[in-house]
């Protein structure tokens, strides 16, 4: 009571509320309430009579052992064990036939005394915040990192192994591992990325093109003409070139040139662009060392008349002085034109200058690359780059340029280091080493906006966040509130819908489901697509338009396109795009349990199967799934035969008959068979193999209902929804399975949703301010 | 120089110590047999390949045992290579029983496939299985080659939602672990296999010398090897296990590196006229057989003498449409005996082992020195659970073709004792690679009558 009232006065005094916290922790732990008596009283001697001899001191089969057991034993805290415990008994596994059995009484009396203890707890004695361990970025999580640390949105990760699932949810630290053929596909990756975003060296400034002489037309041919790979001018003569020029601009334009020498003067080459815009080169070169000689002028756009003349041709041999006998001739090699060189070089790609934004002077490569990394590890890393990270980084650039690699070849080699780190393929939550003592800490504020990014975005913190923690201003409630409202409407939370929803809800299973072609030739991919994007647009609605959580079972809208609307028979939805139709009674289509995707992927391929649709909503939507089938379980017939000898229903209640199905088969048929109206792809029928179809039923606790409409009005009204939906959630956004201790939190975030009347982004928040959400249990505190 | 010593009987004795009974030691495998020996021409290769949701055993259990018997049905696609065949019957994975750990046959009996221990139940908090027999193998002889194990599947894992009561999908996707706590992952796409294992598959591979990417590589390794380190410091419990994970991912790479500079530039006319795939194939027989090829290759090309193979994963529901069975897998193996479903499931079975002889008979179609590829491997072949309506894991349907460079004397239909150890055959086998072990998983010895 006093954490609850303490956090609702002083808000923004983090501090105060943390060492509160802290030393109720301390109190509490000594104040549990031992009330062994149930434990000591009456299951410890049901354990003697009837399972000491296996799971006791002489024998600990399955590595139980009971009779050690200390009698203040609080079960709740082995909560696996004794469910376990509770289920074999429910299910008549245990004892085994052969040993002696308990009476039926006795073993229902003992099932729900273990029931009632594993309820058993104080939560305000109890606050374990859990310890999550460190997660690898899943598929997703990799590629939307990707794309916002280096705007390259090409989905490296598709060729990545599949991530393991559990607890439902594929982004689970305990079971997302590292094989070494992904750490492989990490290092691939991470130079795919570093070609993609940025250039490994830049284009030369200002363009140049050098064109060869010797290709150019001679006006006279025995005059002028080609030899090896110059042009030879052996009396005055020109060679013309016609040339596009794509800019006005100055130019630079080289020509490389040398003469045979004779007389008193050099050769004299002459280079005209026009008319009015002539140039004579003095070319002083000889055969052995040709001359590259240069002139800057103003080009205009358009086509360039290019003109090379020699204009001082000398051949004389009958001269007095010996010197001056000799035949001069001009030779050209190439003519480079270089611009526009005043103009701003073009922009290079964003990818690129995003990271490396400009060019570092020779001799100080190093330091810029200093200068560049330390925002870039920052992001890269979701929080500020240590000293020596940045120096070994440097290192690293620095030991590439000295094998010759350009300044951004470096950068590249340094930046597949970061993207192959540890530090960024896992999210670290690393706990001081010299901690005080204290089981629980609170995250520091980067690893909170990482919670946040993940859990909303799969995705790195953005700026803001980064920044909010930075500035130590993100653990304050209201600031958290808001960044769960901005982040909710930003794109990037389309993140939530497909990995949270989709896992919750399964429709991320569509695309494996295989409906019989021949008996239901309209599921089409086509129509496949549709479904999912229906499910998708319908949670994003009621994520975005922060509406209440029961309008995932019943809302009087959806969105359809064409082909979904005729595929349900509703009129009047035209073309691909979908749009938002609403729905009333008539349509007797509202909330996921009537959509498409999810009547589909709870079928079999040749058939519905109400057991399937059941047993999913008992799952999914009220988190009460039932124990798995015994494995010697009779299956339904299904051949044409058993179909003639009368309907699916009156087979499966024959089937309910038999006492060991009994049990689970009287919860999860009658909810199943409510949705008989739907064939395995979701089309309204009335018929089913001719018989007419009686969607009525009776839950065990004896409530009727007509029909699915009837039926999903009934579910909306119950917690257990609720709860199913914030312990689904809670999962998601902590990547682990929930312990015992955690049932204090889905209490606490329960009331403030009814508070809250059942808002989505009261959910969302509350689970964002919750303790696991923000805490961290320092020891490895597990049983 | 302890290990050049020839393969004798009293070395053998000697390493087992005394938990082996005397009988075992009857098949103690000939010198020449050894593995990776000194006297070995050609090197041995091993396969393990995995059907999911038991046999119809009726079909897969030949009437007779010993030398003369008939090919049942789902085996009859190995008419050619029945001589190749070495079918054991009576073999049991003790820990994928319940034990008390109740409902979860399907995940337990992928989990005990090759490393016959009692899979930790947990849908996540901790994953924990063995040590797989082909990658106790893998790190015994794994360095000789680029790659130390070769992981494949014909079907990806779950999306969403559970894989079998209790279990995390780990379980149920994978027969390959790297430790206890690590699932070898493995690959599904043929063009990704290709590309790792043959391929060129680094982007601007042109632009720069392979010398200076590779060094440019070693040096990022090294740098992230540092951070690793580093962190290890800091980290306790289960963050260890993952950046564990990490290191050892990243040393094997850098050997990997290493290794490549030994191997031979030139490429084989085999592996050069091989074309490079393209995807997945859409049709499930084109991408089994696609695979197939490639492990097939990388066991000729000796880039890799390890590999597993799960043709789905356990507990699979997929529909077989293109041979006429359109309910899902998992959902008939419930049969109840219903005459109707149990020849659907042989059909199944009859397809998946179709698959699997194509495989021996193209390995048996590639020579090598005087004898073919396929006498100097080992494939296994079955599944972790005998009949899929009982979900029992005693009896088990296991076969092994090749003739593993004379350890296997096939050709015969053995028999064994009720409750036999599965382990028993894991531990022939790993030993029979080269690797050394006295006992793994549940095992009680060596299998007795492999060689004859």
């Amino acid at each position: 009571m006093f954490i609850k009232h303490s956090k609702a006065t002083v808000k923004s005094a983090t501090v105060i509320l943390l060492v509160a916290i802290l030393m109720i922790i301390g109190i509490c732990e000594q104040s549990v309430k031992a009330d062994s008596t149930i434990f000591q009283q009456d299951i410890t001697p049901f354990l003697k009579q009837y399972c000491y001899h296996c799971h006791g001191v002489e024998k600990q089969k399955a590595d139980v052992n009971f009779q050690t057991l200390p009698p203040n034993t609080e079960i709740y805290k082995d909560r696996d064990l004794w469910e376990l415990v509770r289920d074999l008994l429910l299910e008549d596994e245990m004892p085994p036939s052969k040993s002696d059995q308990p009476s039926a009484e006795d073993r229902q009396r003992i099932i729900e005394l273990i029931g009632q203890e594993l309820d058993q707890f104080d939560c305000d004695a109890i606050s374990n915040p859990g310890r999550v361990t460190i997660r690898r970025l899943n598929r997703a999580e990799y590629d939307n990192t990707i794309r916002d640390l280096m705007g390259v949105d090409f989905h490296p990760a598709d060729d990545f192994p599949l991530d393991e699932v559990g607890y439902g949810f594929d982004n689970i630290g305990d079971v997302l591992s590292l094989s070494p053929i992904l750490m492989e596909k990490y290092l691939n990756a991470a130079e795919s990325v570093v070609t993609n975003a940025l250039l490994a060296e830049l284009p030369p400034w200002p363009p140049s093109r050098q064109h060869q002489v010797e290709k150019f037309t001679a006006d006279q041919d025995d005059i002028v003409r080609a030899e090896g790979s110059v042009m030879g001018f052996y009396r005055e003569g020109n060679a013309l070139k016609k040339l596009l020029i794509e800019q006005t601009g100055e130019y630079k334009i080289s020509v490389r040139a040398h003469g045979q020498q004779a007389g008193p003067d050099h050769a004299k080459l002459e280079l005209a662009f026009g008319d009015d815009d002539k140039y004579v080169i003095d070319v002083d070169a000889f055969a052995d060392r040709p001359k590259v000689y240069a002139i800057q002028t103003t080009l205009s756009k358009g086509t360039l008349n290019l003109k090379l003349s020699y204009l001082n041709n000398y051949n004389v041999q009958d001269h007095p002085i010996a010197e001056l006998n000799g035949d001069r001739n001009l030779f050209v090699d190439y003519v480079e034109i270089k611009g526009p060189i005043n103009v701003q070089p073009p922009s290079l790609p964003v990818t690129h200058s995003r990271v490396i934004p400009g060019q570092p002077e020779p001799g100080e490569e190093v330091a810029y690359a200093r200068e560049i990394l330390s925002p870039f590890v920052k992001r890269a890393y979701r929080r500020p780059a240590t000293e020596d990270e940045l120096d070994r980084l440097t290192d690293l650039v620095e030991y590439a340029m000295v094998q010759k690699a350009t300044f951004e070849k470096s950068m590249q080699v340094a930046i597949q280091a970061v993207l192959t780190s540890p530090h960024f393929l896992f999210r670290w939550e690393l706990d001081p080493t010299d901690k005080q003592g204290d089981d629980t800490r609170a995250l520091n504020d980067f690893e909170l906006a990482s919670r946040l990014s993940y859990f909303l975005w799969s995705s790195m913190p953005d700026d803001e966040l980064l920044n909010l923690a930075e500035a130590g201003l993100l653990r304050d409630d209201d600031v958290l509130s808001y960044q769960v409202e901005r982040m909710l409407q930003d794109p990037k939370s389309d993140a939530l819908v497909t990995n949270f929803a989709g896992q919750w809800l399964q429709f991320r299973s569509l695309d494996t489901v295989t409906p019989d072609p021949a008996k239901y030739p309209s599921f089409t991919p086509a129509l496949r697509d549709a479904m999912l994007k229906e499910s998708e647009l319908f949670f994003t609605e009621i994520m975005r338009s922060n509406r209440e959580l029961t309008d995932f079972l019943d809302a009087d809208f959806t969105y359809l396109n064409e082909t979904l609307a005729n595929h349900y028979g509703i009129e009047g939805v035209h073309g691909d795009t979908f749009q938002r139709v609403s729905l009333d009674a008539s349509s007797r289509r509202g909330g996921v349990l009537t959509q498409g995707s999810i009547l589909t992927l709870t079928s079999n391929p040749t058939r519905t199967s109400p057991v399937l649709r059941g047993k999913w909503i008992l799952e999914q939507i009220l988190g009460t799934p039932p124990p798995p089938p015994p494995p010697d379980v009779p299956m339904l017939e299904e051949t044409q035969e058993a179909a003639l000898s009368g309907s699916l229903r009156e087979r499966l209640e024959q089937h309910r008959s038999k006492p060991d199905c009994a049990t689970c088969h009287e919860k999860m048929d009658p909810i199943g068979f409510a949705f008989e109206n739907f064939n395995a792809v979701g089309q309204w029928r009335d018929l089913d193999a001719g018989f007419q179809i009686d969607p009525a039923g009776t839950l065990p606790d004896g409530t009727q209902f007509e029909g699915a409409t009837d039926l999903i009005a009934e579910l909306k009204t119950r917690d257990t929804f609720v709860h199913s939906v914030i312990e689904k959630m809670l999962t998601f956004a902590l990547g682990r399975g929930l312990e015992y201790y955690d049932q204090c939190t889905t209490e606490s975030i329960f009331k403030k949703l009814t508070d809250n009347h059942l808002k989505f982004q009261a959910l969302v928040k509350a689970v964002v301010l919750s303790n696991p959400f923000q805490l961290r249990n320092q020891e490895g505190n597990e049983s | 120089m302890k290990n050049m010593q020839p393969w004798t009987r009293r070395n053998f004795l000697r390493g087992l110590g005394t938990a082996l009974a005397l009988p075992a030691l009857e098949s103690v495998y000939p010198q020449k047999a050894l593995a990776a020996g000194p006297n070995s021409e050609f090197p041995l290769r091993t396969a393990f390949m995995f059907v999911p949701n038991g046999m119809h055993m009726p079909d897969w259990t030949p009437r007779n045992t010993g030398s003369y018997f008939e090919l049942p049905k789902i085996l009859s696609s190995f008419e050619h290579v029945k001589r190749d065949l070495l079918i054991l019957s009576g073999l049991t994975h003790d820990k994928g029983r319940g034990n008390g750990d109740g409902a979860g046959d399907h995940a337990r009996s992928a989990g005990v496939f090759l490393t016959g221990v009692q899979p930790l139940k947990s849908e996540g908090a901790e994953i924990r299985a063995g040590v797989s027999a082909d990658q106790v193998i893998a790190k015994a002889i794994g360095h000789q080659t680029r790659f130390a194990s070769l992981e494949l599947g014909a079907e990806t894992g779950r999306q969403s939602g559970k894989c079998d009561s209790g279990y995390s999908c780990a379980y149920s996707n994978n027969i390959s672990w790297r430790d206890e706590a690590t699932p070898m992952t493995k690959e599904v796409n043929p063009k990704l296999v290709f590309e790792r294992f043959f391929g060129n598959q680094i982007p601007s591979e042109e632009s720069e010398s392979q010398a200076r990417r590779k060094l440019f590589r070693q040096s990022i390794l090294d740098f992230v090897l540092e951070d690793a380190r580093r962190l290890e410091k800091q980290v306790s419990y289960r963050d260890k296990q993952k950046l564990n994970e990490y290191l050892t991912a990243v040393r094997e790479i850098e050997q990997r590196i290493e290794r490549a500079d030994l191997e031979k530039q030139d490429r084989p006319d085999y592996l050069t006229e091989f074309e490079t795939p393209e995807g997945i194939p859409s049709s499930y027989e084109e991408h089994i057989k696609l695979l197939g090829d490639l492990m097939i290759l990388s066991f000729q090309a000796d880039v890799t003498r390890v590999g597993t193979f799960m043709l789905a994963n356990e507990g699979s529901n997929r529909s077989y449409r293109h041979i006429g069975v359109n309910e899902g897998h998992h959902s008939l193996s419930h049969h109840q005996n219903d005459p109707g479903k149990l020849a659907k499931i042989s059909e199944i079975n009859e397809f998946h082992a179709r698959q699997v002889a194509y495989m021996i008979q193209k390995m048996k179609s590639i020579p090598e020195g005087d004898g073919t590829l396929l006498d100097h491997s080992m494939i296994v072949y079955g599944a972790g659970i005998s009949d899929g309506n009982r979900h029992n894991n005693e009896n088990l349907p296991i076969m092994i073709a090749g003739q593993g460079n004379g350890l296997i004397r096939t050709g015969r239909h053995l028999s064994y004792e009720f409750e036999t150890p599965m382990a028993n055959l894991l531990l022939s086998m790993i030993q029979g690679m080269g690797a050394k072990a006295d006992r793994f998983g549940d095992s009680t010895g060596l299998l007795r009558g492999l060689n004859g």
